[in-house]
């Protein structure tokens, strides 16, 4: 995943350099790997930068190999009244070693007239623009790469990047299939990445800033104290309204159930997937998986407090929002049923859009009021 | 048949009588009568066909196509069309239409009813006969390459064929030319996961909207005929029918054959083992509304999800009740000419403890899959008004099953043409009137609750039954020789709807021709009906609330 | 038909090649080799404990090719939900494109008419790809054997690793034969294959017969075939 590092860090430092006009560059991790090694100027930039995105790609990494082959599978298999796997070592979780290393070393497959270079790079920028979206993202206890004033307009470019991948993946794949999953993602993307981002906009609104540890600070000052209890300003609590609108919209562009539409097998049998084999496979499913992660990991910096939580540090608990987010869109594809294109579409403009606006206003309205 | 025939003698006075007032409404065109068992036959010129199945469908109200069977002798083809009417099926009768040996033409029936397209081109892939007037006669169940008609009495099994693999054959190319905007053909099958088997649909697309399907069977064509006509009646055949609907239906398929054999070779089944027939019968519709109610979960939803989970658990205690009656999961055998082939498994009670366990259980488990399934908006979204099957349109078609009932048509064997022990219990025909997916759901729900009431009155009927009478088989003779010509047509309400065997025999121990009519095979022509002009998973959902099984439509 | 034919038939096993069909044949079998040990020539102890882990791997997990012919193809929705649940084996993942998975279950009869297909679906799949054949008819053709349209075997058109009898086979054995695949796969055992006369051709190459002549005109040179011969199989 060396790679991926790579970009990452690229990314970083141009986000940093970016901020750093108005402000200087804040690098949370960086910073502080760079104060342990006892570098500092540019080289602790470059190697806090470098050391702290390895860091963050391989949590990241790590947690959907063990989402992607072991906890789908269990979790799926308690829904359906099964076990699944256990005999592979210790409740079965040595199938993550297995599952992985065989898919890496299976024949890679070129199908005759796809469209080279995209269809090579497709794999790559649907994982990678979800391992950038990290880049920025608040994890607590100090680890969060880069925090540049623009980061929830930086998470959602990143992230919306993937529908170019899956688009070229579609379009690349030379299979009626493919084609068909890839339209469909773009029809979903269209329709629902204005939602999202317009929720997200009435956040912002509260909050004031589009800075993500901002948001997160604004989210831990109290709503009110019941009984000595302090309910913290979470915008779940605040406005459940827009983070409902939010959980939906985040389906969609993550393409899970009830819209997993560009994939849906039994349509299109596994839709831009379908020519794929081997390691390209393996980038596409993993990229799948570090979406709906950051899917969560967006949901609950925006609005589920972030890191906030007690007793345990920080870390623990985003970690825990983020597996609570999957467990979610897990249970919505074994209880929903998938909608249909044009339903799924008229969901989109004539629902999510209308709801979103008015979110949007009413919470322009609110705040200007109150404030 | 004692018991399904009540005053034998009134009945066939009766039918006697319709069948010469049917005669006297075609009668410029019948030459002579060739009655089959439970049917006048009139044999009529090849020309007048359409004539005569038009007139009977008119003022005859046989409206329902049961099945066409084509057949060579020595001295000629015949097509035999089997028609009944859908308020009441056993008004029946069978329009016979010889053709000369070196000519093998006759009038094609599609125009008068729609169904008699594939049925012709069956026949004239198998047997060889031609349909003039056919508006598209094309092998069905075989390579379109394939040389000679192997159910004709020439065919050379050890000649050696082609069978080409075409890719993006695209059959209505000539047609778009003209179209506006751009259409793409798409191969849906013959391995895809929404096909249930092995059904290559060949679509062509607007976008995401369906324009054209046609399906292209007969990828499972295991010529079940021809091995049905080389096995002998006392008990080669019956484990075959196990195999055509092999969705659990074992016993129902059985029943069909067994149906048509003892009418033919006037065999009686003793009532004991009639009530253990129709319990276990219904307890195979159970196993086999489960699996379709699950499909089709799979299809809408789109993955092995928890509802598809749950109707296979159901299904295996309904496999294992199965399994303790027969001695095997799937492939049951367990019928015999006149009878079944043992009593119910020792000690009896464990049995009919574990029976009425599973039936207590039942309408919880279908509580929850009404919770789960159609109480569900988004599955009501989805379902609702997708798919329209009306009823007229279902009749043409000679839909038959579920699949008629969802559309209102009031139609099933059990009720209207009964056997087995049904005509002395208490049920209830499901129909909805919805004409769509959902109400195909619903009907095979509501269904389950009918079959749970049936298998309840039989396990009643056998726990009181007194120890001396359980005779289960009646005494058969070893083989089974039935008069020369001997014809009959007889059908059982199995799963997917109508299952009819059409028998002649040849006064020797095997049939001279064995057809089978598929539920599944016409139920399935309506596809295209359903699904033209909706969006791709409409057609998924539409093939799966048809629920067919490959192997009986190929055979 | 000629007399000849039949040997036409089954003659030649030359003239149509695919790669894993001849290395099976011929015993060089590399499926479970990894390049590495090409290159090496030799066995070094560290490539012995590659491979062993790498035959460990695919022995551990498999995704399955989600594939339903006839009968059987019920039994095996058994086995892979509740109750037989093949998961456990890590075996449970139905993958509905062949382009990711690594084991097909044929499950039912064959016909000709399908054959190519699926001949073609297994050539979709990528190495190392492994065969269950489940139920008498991809033994034989089971009860079907007689049928004029029945390919006698699964066989005939491609190779099986292992054979799962019965009629249908129950889950349990099903999964017995799943476990006994991965068990040889993890010893690094594979299997011997029969010559199957079922490929899939051109039809500009096929030799001159009467059949081929009297099809020239609906088929094209360059269009695939697969010869069907119910007389010749085995
Ligand atoms: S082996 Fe038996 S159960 Fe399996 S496909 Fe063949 S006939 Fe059906």
């Amino acid at each position: 995943m060396t790679g991926g590092d790579v970009v990452l860090q690229t990314t970083n430092a141009t986000n940093a350099t970016g901020a750093g006009v108005s402000r200087p560059p804040s690098a949370p991790l960086a910073d502080s790997i760079a104060g342990m090694l006892g570098l500092d100027g540019v080289v602790g930039a470059v190697v806090g930068g470098l050391i702290g995105a390895f860091l963050i790609a391989n949590v990241m990494l790590t947690t959907t190999a063990i989402a992607g082959p072991w906890a789908k599978r269990k979790i799926t298999a308690s829904f359906t009244d099964r076990i699944a796997v256990n005999r592979v070592g210790p409740f079965g979780l040595l199938i993550i070693v297995a599952d992985s290393v065989r898919l890496l070393s299976k024949e890679l497959i070129v199908p005759d007239g796809v469209d080279r270079p995209a269809w090579d790079l497709a794999p790559i920028v649907i994982t990678f623009s979800a391992l950038i979206g990290f880049a920025v993202i608040p994890f607590g206890s100090g680890l969060q790469l880069a925090d540049p004033e623009t980061g929830v307009v930086f998470v959602f470019a990143a992230a919306s990047i993937a529908s170019v991948g899956v688009v070229m993946a579609g379009y690349a794949s030379n299979n009626k299939y493919s084609l068909l999953g890839g339209l469909r993602a773009i029809a979903s993307n269209i329709a629902y990445e204005i939602p999202l981002i317009v929720t997200a906009a009435s956040v912002v609104i509260f909050a004031g800033t589009l800075q993500m540890s901002e948001i997160v600070a604004v989210q831990r000052q109290p709503l009110v104290t019941v009984a000595g209890v302090t309910i913290p300003q979470w915008f779940a609590i605040v406005n459940p309204f827009a983070f409902a609108l939010f959980t939906l919209a985040n389906l969609a562009e993550i393409g899970r159930n009830p819209f997993d539409l560009p994939e849906a097998p039994t349509e299109i049998v596994a839709g831009f997937q379908t020519e794929y084999s081997s390691v390209y496979f393996v980038l596409l499913y993993l990229g799948e998986f570090i979406h709906i992660f950051l899917g969560g990991a967006i949901a609950a910096t925006l609005f589920l407090g972030g890191p906030a939580g007690p007793v345990l540090p920080g870390f623990v608990w985003f970690y825990v929002k983020m597996w609570a987010f999957f467990l979610f869109t897990q249970w919505a594809r074994s209880a929903v049923p998938r909608l249909r294109i044009d339903q799924f579409l008229d969901a989109g403009w004539k629902g999510m859009l209308v709801l979103s606006f008015a979110n949007l206003a009413l919470t322009a309205i609110l705040v200007g009021v109150i404030v | 048949m004692s018991l399904e025939e009540p005053g034998p003698d009134a009945d066939a006075a009766a039918v006697a009588r319709a069948a010469d007032e049917m005669e006297a409404l075609v009668g410029e065109h019948v030459r002579s009568r060739d009655d089959h068992l439970n049917a006048p036959g009139y044999v009529v010129r090849p020309d007048a066909v359409q004539d005569v199945l038009g007139t009977l469908r008119e003022e005859a109200n046989l409206d329902h196509l049961s099945c066409v069977t084509a057949q060579e002798y020595e001295d000629r083809y015949e097509s035999i069309y089997h028609l009944k009417s859908y308020d009441d099926p056993t008004h029946e009768a069978s329009v016979v239409v010889p053709t000369p040996k070196d000519d093998p033409r006759s009038e094609s029936a599609a125009p008068v009813f729609r169904t008699a397209d594939w049925h012709e081109r069956e026949a004239y892939d198998l047997v060889g006969v031609e349909y003039e007037d056919h508006p598209d006669l094309r092998r069905i169940l075989l390579p379109e390459t394939w040389q000679g008609h192997p159910l004709s009495l020439d065919y050379d099994q050890e000649r050696p064929q082609i069978v080409p693999l075409r890719e993006h054959a695209n059959p209505l190319e000539d047609d778009q030319e003209g179209d506006e905007g751009e259409t793409m053909y798409l191969n849906i099958g013959p391995h895809h996961p929404a096909t249930h088997g092995v059904l290559h649909l060949k679509t062509t697309l607007d976008g995401e909207q369906v324009i054209d399907v046609d399906p292209d069977i007969g990828y499972l064509h295991r010529c079940e005929e021809q091995l049905c006509q080389k096995s002998t009646y006392r008990y080669q055949i019956m484990p075959y029918p196990d195999r055509w609907d092999y969705i659990s239906a074992g016993l129902l398929n059985e029943w069909a054959y067994a149906r048509a054999i003892e009418d033919m070779a006037d065999i009686e089944v003793p009532e004991y083992a009639q009530v253990i027939r129709t319990m276990g019968a219904e307890l195979c519709r159970i196993a086999a509304h489960m699996l379709a109610v699950g499909t089709f979960a799979l299809d809408v939803y789109g993955d092995f999800t928890a509802i598809f989970m749950y109707a296979v658990r159901d299904r295996e205690k309904v496999q294992n009740i199965l399994e303790d009656l027969t001695g095997q999961r799937l492939m049951f055998n367990y019928f015999r000419l006149g009878g079944v082939v043992w009593d119910l498994p020792d000690p009896r009670e464990e049995f009919f403890e574990s029976i009425r366990d599973f039936l207590d259980h039942l309408p919880g488990s279908l509580e929850e899959y009404h919770d789960l399934i159609s109480a569900n908006e988004i599955l009501q979204v989805r379902t609702v008004d997708t798919g329209v099957l009306p009823p007229e349109v279902a009749k043409s078609y000679g839909a038959t099953g579920p699949v008629a009932r969802g559309s209102g048509v009031d139609y099933d064997l059990r009720r209207d043409d009964p056997y087995g022990y049904y005509d002395e219990l208490d049920w209830d025909v499901v129909t909805e009137d919805g004409m769509d997916n959902y109400s195909r759901l619903l009907v095979r729900l509501r269904e389950v609750e009918e079959s749970a009431k049936i298998i309840e009155q039989c396990v009643d009927l056998l726990e009181d039954w007194p120890t001396d009478d359980r005779t289960i088989q009646s005494n058969v003779p070893r083989t089974i020789r039935p008069d020369d010509d001997t014809e009959v047509y007889r059908a059982v309400e199995a799963a997917k709807g109508e299952l009819g065997i059409y028998m002649r025999s040849d006064g020797t121990e095997q049939p001279a021709r064995f057809k089978i009519r598929s539920p599944c095979f016409s139920n399935l022509q309506t596809l295209p009906e359903m699904s033209n002009g909706e969006y791709i998973p409409d057609l998924v959902a539409s093939l799966g609330s048809l629920d067919i099984v490959l192997g009986e439509v190929d055979r | 038909m000629s007399d000849s034919a039949p040997d036409r038939f089954r003659s030649d096993p030359t003239q149509v090649e695919t790669d894993t069909r001849d290395a099976r044949i011929s015993g060089t079998d590399d499926r479970f080799n990894s390049k590495l040990r090409q290159a090496f020539g030799a066995s070094p102890f560290i490539l012995t404990k590659f491979d062993q882990f790498m035959n460990w791997v695919r022995g551990s997990s498999m995704f399955m090719l989600q594939f339903g012919i006839a009968c059987c193809s019920i039994e095996m929705m058994h086995t892979y939900a509740v109750k037989h649940d093949l998961d456990r084996f890590g075996a449970g993942v139905p993958r509905a494109s062949p382009r990711q998975a690594d084991v097909i279950i044929v499950p039912g009869t064959i016909v000709s008419k399908f054959a190519p297909r699926m001949k073609r679906v297994y050539d979709q799949m990528p190495e190392p790809k492994f065969v269950v054949g489940m139920g008498s008819c991809t033994i034989s053709g089971g009860p079907f054997q007689e049928g004029y349209n029945v390919v006698k075997g699964a066989e005939e058109v491609i190779p099986v690793d292992i054979h799962v009898p019965g009629c249908p086979p129950r889950p349990e054995a099903l999964i017995y034969g799943v476990a006994k695949l991965q068990e040889r796969i993890a010893t690094g055992e594979s299997s011997p294959v029969v010559v199957k006369p079922y490929e899939l051709e051109e039809f500009g190459d096929l030799d001159r017969d009467e059949v081929v002549d009297q099809l020239a005109e609906e088929i094209d040179e360059d269009d695939l075939v697969m010869r069907y011969n119910w007389a010749d199989s085995p």
